[in-house]
C-alpha cells in the first residue's frame, strides 16, 4: 500500500513542473485569447468594454473575413495535397531506389527547411518577378520575347496559388525527412517477398509502404494544418502584405492587421478563437476520418 | 512523517509562486514610487524617456539632439530608444504600463500605433506647447512654426481646438518625374489632366508607361491634394469626415473618373510589386525610364540614391496637375509627428524637450540629415534637391494637409483599405470605378457614428 502511494507521490512531484508550467504559458493565455474576444479594446490602455459575443456577430457579417477564411482553406488544402503526394513521393524515391547522389538529394530537398521564411520570400520574389523573374523568362522561351509577362503576384486570381508555390517548396523537405524515417524502419523482407509474388512497385507502395507508415501520415496531418496556418501568415506578410486589395490576405494576418493597425485588439483575439476553434475541429475530424487498424512489421 | 514533508514541499511550491506574482506586482508598485518621488521632488537628476523611429533620416541625429538638450539642461539625463521597428520594441513593454515620455512616430505606420492612442483618447494635451518660449530664445514655439500646421485633423484630432500632437519634420509630395527624360524627348512637364492623358498616349508609343506608384498607399497624399483641386477645401473636409451623399455629387463623380483613368494608364506590373518588401522595384521604374511619374516624399531621394538609373538621370518634381487650364494645382504636405503618451510620468519635461526641438540649435541639427521643420525661414536656408522640391509652393502650389477624420475604431472597417487599397483592383481590372465607390460609401456609412 505505501509502496503504491510513494509511487504516486513521485509521478505528481515529477508531473507537477511540467504541468505548471503548461497552464502557465499555454493554458492560461488561451483562456486569455477567448476573454480579450469579449471585450472591444486597444490594445494599450486600460480602457476596456465588455461587448459580450458583439465582435463575433461582426466577424459572422464580415465579408472580408469570410475571403480571408476562403483563402486560408484553400491554402491548406492545396499545401496539404501537393506536399504530402510529392514528400510521400520523394521519400518512397530515396528510400527504395538505388538513385545516384541520393544523399546529395535528401541535402538539397531539405535546405528549403532550415532558410528563414524571408530568405524563402525574397528567393521566390525574384523568381516570380514579372520583368526579370525566373518564371517569366522561361515563358519568353515558349511564348516569344514580346508577351505580355505574368503578373504571379499581381494577379489576384493567381497570386494565392503563387503563394502556395513558395509554401510547398518550403515545406516538401520536412515531411519527407518524416516520411523517410518510417519507411527506413520497414522491414526489406516485406518488399523481397512481395515482388516475388509479382507485386510491382506501385502496388508494394500502396500495399505496404503507405498502411505501414500510416500512423506517421495521420500525425503529420494535423501538423499541416497548424503549420499552414501558421506559414501563411510569414509568406504573406514578407511576400504581398496581404495584397494586391486583399487578395492573399488569410485569417492571421487579418487578425494581425485588426488587432493593431486597426485598433481592435478584442476583434483581433475573436478571430484568434475562430482560428482556434476551426484548426482544432479540423485536426479532430482529421485524426477521426484517417482512423484505421493498427497495422505492426 | 512523509505527510508531513510532502505537505511542506506544496505549501512551499505554493507560497513560491504566489510570492512570484506579488513580487511582479511590488515591483511595479515600487517603481511607481520611486519615479514619483523623482519627478517630484528631483531638480539634481531627471530622465526623460524618449522613443523615435528611425526613419531615412538616420539614428545618430536623435542622439545629437539628445546631447544637445543635456547640455543645455543640466540634470537631465536622455535615455533614448531609436529603431526602424519601433512599434515592435516600446509596444510590449506599454501594454504593462510603462510608456515613454514622449514618442516621435507618425501617423500611418505598419501597426498604427499613434492612431491607436488617438482613437484611444490616451494623449497628453500639447496646447500650452505652442505658447512655450523656445529654450534660450525669445520667441514662442506658436511664433516659430508655419501657420496651419497645427491646425489640422491630424494634430487636432478631436475637433476641441486643442493640439495633441506636433508637427515634426515635413515633406512636400507630389509627382516625381526623370527631367533628364523630358529635356531628352522635349516633353513639357503637364500642367492639367488633359494635358497628362495626352502626354501618356505620346509615351505609350515608345513603350512608356505613364504612371507607376510605389504602394497603393502613396495614393493618400495623392488622393488628399486631388480632392482639394476637384473641390476645394469644403469638398475635402466633407470627404475626410464621412458626410452622408458625399460621394453622389459631381465633385465625387470628377475624383473617381480621374482616379479610375489614371488607372488605365499605370504600367501593369505595379500591383505586383506594390508590397512593403518590393516597392522600390517600382520605384525603379522611374529611374529606368519605364515609367513617367510616381506619387512620393521628398525621402526618394535617399531611398533611392544607389539604385541604377537612366543616363542622365535627374529627379524632377511637381504638383499634381490642375482639372481645367489656370486653375489650382496642389502638393499634399506630409508631416511626422511627436507626442506624449497620456502615462507619461515626466510630461512637463518632456513638453520642454519638445519645445526645445524648434530651437535653432536643433533645427540645424535636423536639417544636416535633410529633416526640415515647419519652421518659418527653414525653406530659405535649403540647396541642392532639397530646394527644388520645397520650393514648390513658392511656384504657384497650394498647400493640402489633413488626413480622413478620427474615429473611435469600428471593428472590420479600415477606410484606407476602402479608398486607397483597392487602387490596386482598379489598375488589375478586378474592380469597377462604381464597385469601388461602393466600397468607400460602405466604409464611410460605418465610420460616421463613430467620429470622435
Amino acid at each position: 500500500m505505501d509502496m503504491k502511494k510513494g509511487r504516486g507521490r513521485f509521478i505528481f512531484f515529477c508531473l507537477a513542473p511540467a504541468v505548471l508550467l503548461f497552464a502557465i504559458f499555454l493554458l492560461i493565455p488561451t483562456i486569455d485569447v477567448f476573454r480579450m474576444s469579449l471585450y472591444k479594446w486597444g490594445g494599450y490602455t486600460d480602457n476596456k468594454t465588455f461587448v459580450g459575443l458583439q465582435n463575433f456577430n461582426r466577424l459572422f457579417h464580415s465579408d472580408k473575413f469570410y475571403q480571408t477564411f476562403q483563402n486560408s482553406v484553400l491554402l491548406i488544402v492545396l499545401v496539404t495535397i501537393v506536399t504530402f503526394a510529392l514528400a510521400l513521393l520523394f521519400a518512397s524515391m530515396l528510400t527504395r531506389e538505388k538513385l545516384k547522389g541520393q544523399n546529395v538529394l535528401r541535402v538539397i530537398f531539405y535546405i528549403p527547411n532550415i532558410l528563414s521564411v524571408v530568405v524563402i520570400s525574397a528567393i521566390f520574389s525574384a523568381i516570380y518577378d514579372p520583368n526579370s523573374g525566373l518564371l517569366n523568362s522561361l515563358l519568353k522561351l515558349f511564348r516569344g520575347l514580346q508577351a505580355e509577362p505574368v503578373l504571379w503576384l499581381g494577379d489576384q486570381k493567381m497570386v494565392i496559388f503563387s503563394l502556395a508555390g513558395a509554401m510547398i517548396w518550403q515545406a516538401i523537405g520536412y515531411y519527407m525527412v518524416m516520411y523517410m524515417a518510417s519507411m527506413a524502419n520497414i522491414p526489406e523482407s516485406l518488399y523481397e517477398s512481395a515482388g516475388l509474388e509479382g507485386a510491382g512497385r506501385m502496388a508494394q507502395f500502396f500495399q505496404i509502404t503507405i498502411p505501414l507508415i500510416w500512423t506517421n501520415i495521420r500525425t503529420t496531418l494535423t501538423f499541416f494544418i497548424i503549420s499552414t496556418i501558421n506559414m501563411s501568415f510569414l509568406f504573406v506578410m514578407t511576400m504581398t502584405s496581404g495584397g494586391p486589395d486583399g487578395a492573399t490576405e488569410v485569417f492571421l494576418s487579418y487578425m494581425y492587421k485588426e488587432a493593431y493597425t486597426n485598433s481592435s485588439y478584442g476583434y483581433g483575439m475573436a478571430i484568434g478563437v475562430i482560428v482556434f476553434l476551426f484548426s482544432f475541429a479540423l485536426a479532430g475530424i482529421l485524426n477521426a476520418v484517417t482512423r484505421r487498424e493498427h497495422l505492426e512489421f | 512523517m512523509k505527510k508531513i514533508l510532502s505537505l511542506a514541499i506544496t505549501a512551499a511550491l505554493t507560497l513560491s509562486l504566489a510570492a512570484c506574482g506579488s513580487s511582479s506586482e511590488n515591483g511595479s508598485n515600487s517603481t511607481k514610487d520611486s519615479t514619483g518621488t523623482n519627478s517630484a521632488t528631483s531638480t539634481e537628476q531627471r530622465t526623460l524617456k524618449l522613443a523615435a523611429l528611425e526613419t531615412a533620416y538616420g539614428a545618430d541625429v536623435w542622439k545629437e539632439i539628445t546631447a544637445a538638450f543635456e547640455s543645455a539642461n543640466p540634470g537631465v539625463k536622455v535615455e533614448t530608444t531609436i529603431d526602424k521597428n519601433i512599434e515592435d520594441v516600446i509596444g510590449p513593454g506599454m501594454k504593462s504600463g510603462e510608456f515613454p515620455d514622449v514618442i516621435h512616430l507618425a501617423t500611418g505606420q505598419p501597426k498604427g500605433l499613434t492612431e491607436t492612442f488617438v482613437k484611444d483618447n490616451n494623449l497628453t494635451d500639447l496646447s500650452d506647447v505652442l505658447s512655450m518660449t523656445i529654450p534660450g530664445e525669445s520667441v514662442t514655439v506658436k511664433d516659430k512654426l508655419i501657420p496651419g500646421f497645427t491646425d489640422t485633423t491630424i494634430t487636432n484630432p478631436y475637433n476641441d481646438g486643442k493640439t495633441y500632437l506636433m508637427p515634426m519634420f515635413y515633406s512636400p509630395t507630389g509627382l516625381f518625374y526623370n527631367e533628364g527624360l523630358f529635356e531628352q524627348k522635349g516633353w513639357k512637364v503637364p500642367t492639367t489632366w488633359d494635358e497628362m492623358w495626352a502626354l501618356g498616349d505620346q509615351a505609350k508609343a515608345e513603350g512608356i508607361s505613364l504612371f507607376a506608384y510605389p504602394t497603393s498607399g502613396y495614393f493618400d497624399s495623392f488622393f488628399y491634394a486631388l480632392l482639394n483641386e476637384v473641390g476645394s477645401a469644403d469638398f475635402f473636409t466633407k470627404v475626410t469626415h464621412y458626410n452622408e451623399g458625399i460621394w453622389q455629387t459631381p465633385e465625387a463623380q470628377q475624383t473617381v473618373e480621374l482616379i479610375g483613368k489614371l488607372a488605365t494608364y499605370t504600367e501593369k506590373t505595379v500591383p505586383a510589386n506594390a508590397n512593403k518588401d518590393n516597392f522600390t522595384k517600382n520605384q525603379q521604374l522611374i529611374l529606368d525610364n519605364k515609367a513617367l511619374f510616381m506619387p512620393n516624399g521628398t525621402w526618394v531621394v535617399g531611398e533611392m540614391s544607389k539604385a541604377p538609373r537612366a543616363e542622365g538621370f535627374k529627379w524632377g518634381f511637381t504638383a499634381l496637375p490642375a482639372i481645367k487650364d489656370g486653375g489650382d494645382r496642389y502638393s499634399y504636405t506630409f508631416f511626422e509627428q511627436i507626442w506624449i503618451p497620456a502615462k507619461a510620468e515626466n510630461a512637463d519635461l518632456a513638453k520642454q524637450f519638445i519645445a526645445y526641438l524648434y530651437s535653432d540649435e536643433a533645427a540645424a541639427i535636423f536639417a544636416k540629415v535633410g529633416a526640415i521643420q515647419p519652421i518659418k525661414g527653414m525653406s530659405d536656408k535649403l540647396d541642392g534637391d532639397n530646394m527644388l522640391f520645397y520650393s514648390i509652393y513658392d511656384n504657384g502650389a497650394k498647400a493640402a494637409m489633413g488626413a480622413f477624420a478620427t474615429t473611435d475604431p469600428v471593428e472590420g472597417v479600415n477606410i484606407s483599405d476602402a479608398v486607397f487599397a483597392s487602387i490596386d483592383s482598379l489598375v488589375t481590372g478586378a474592380k469597377t470605378q462604381q464597385q469601388w465607390v461602393e466600397g468607400i460609401i460602405k466604409a464611410s456609412d460605418a465610420l460616421r457614428g463613430a467620429l470622435k
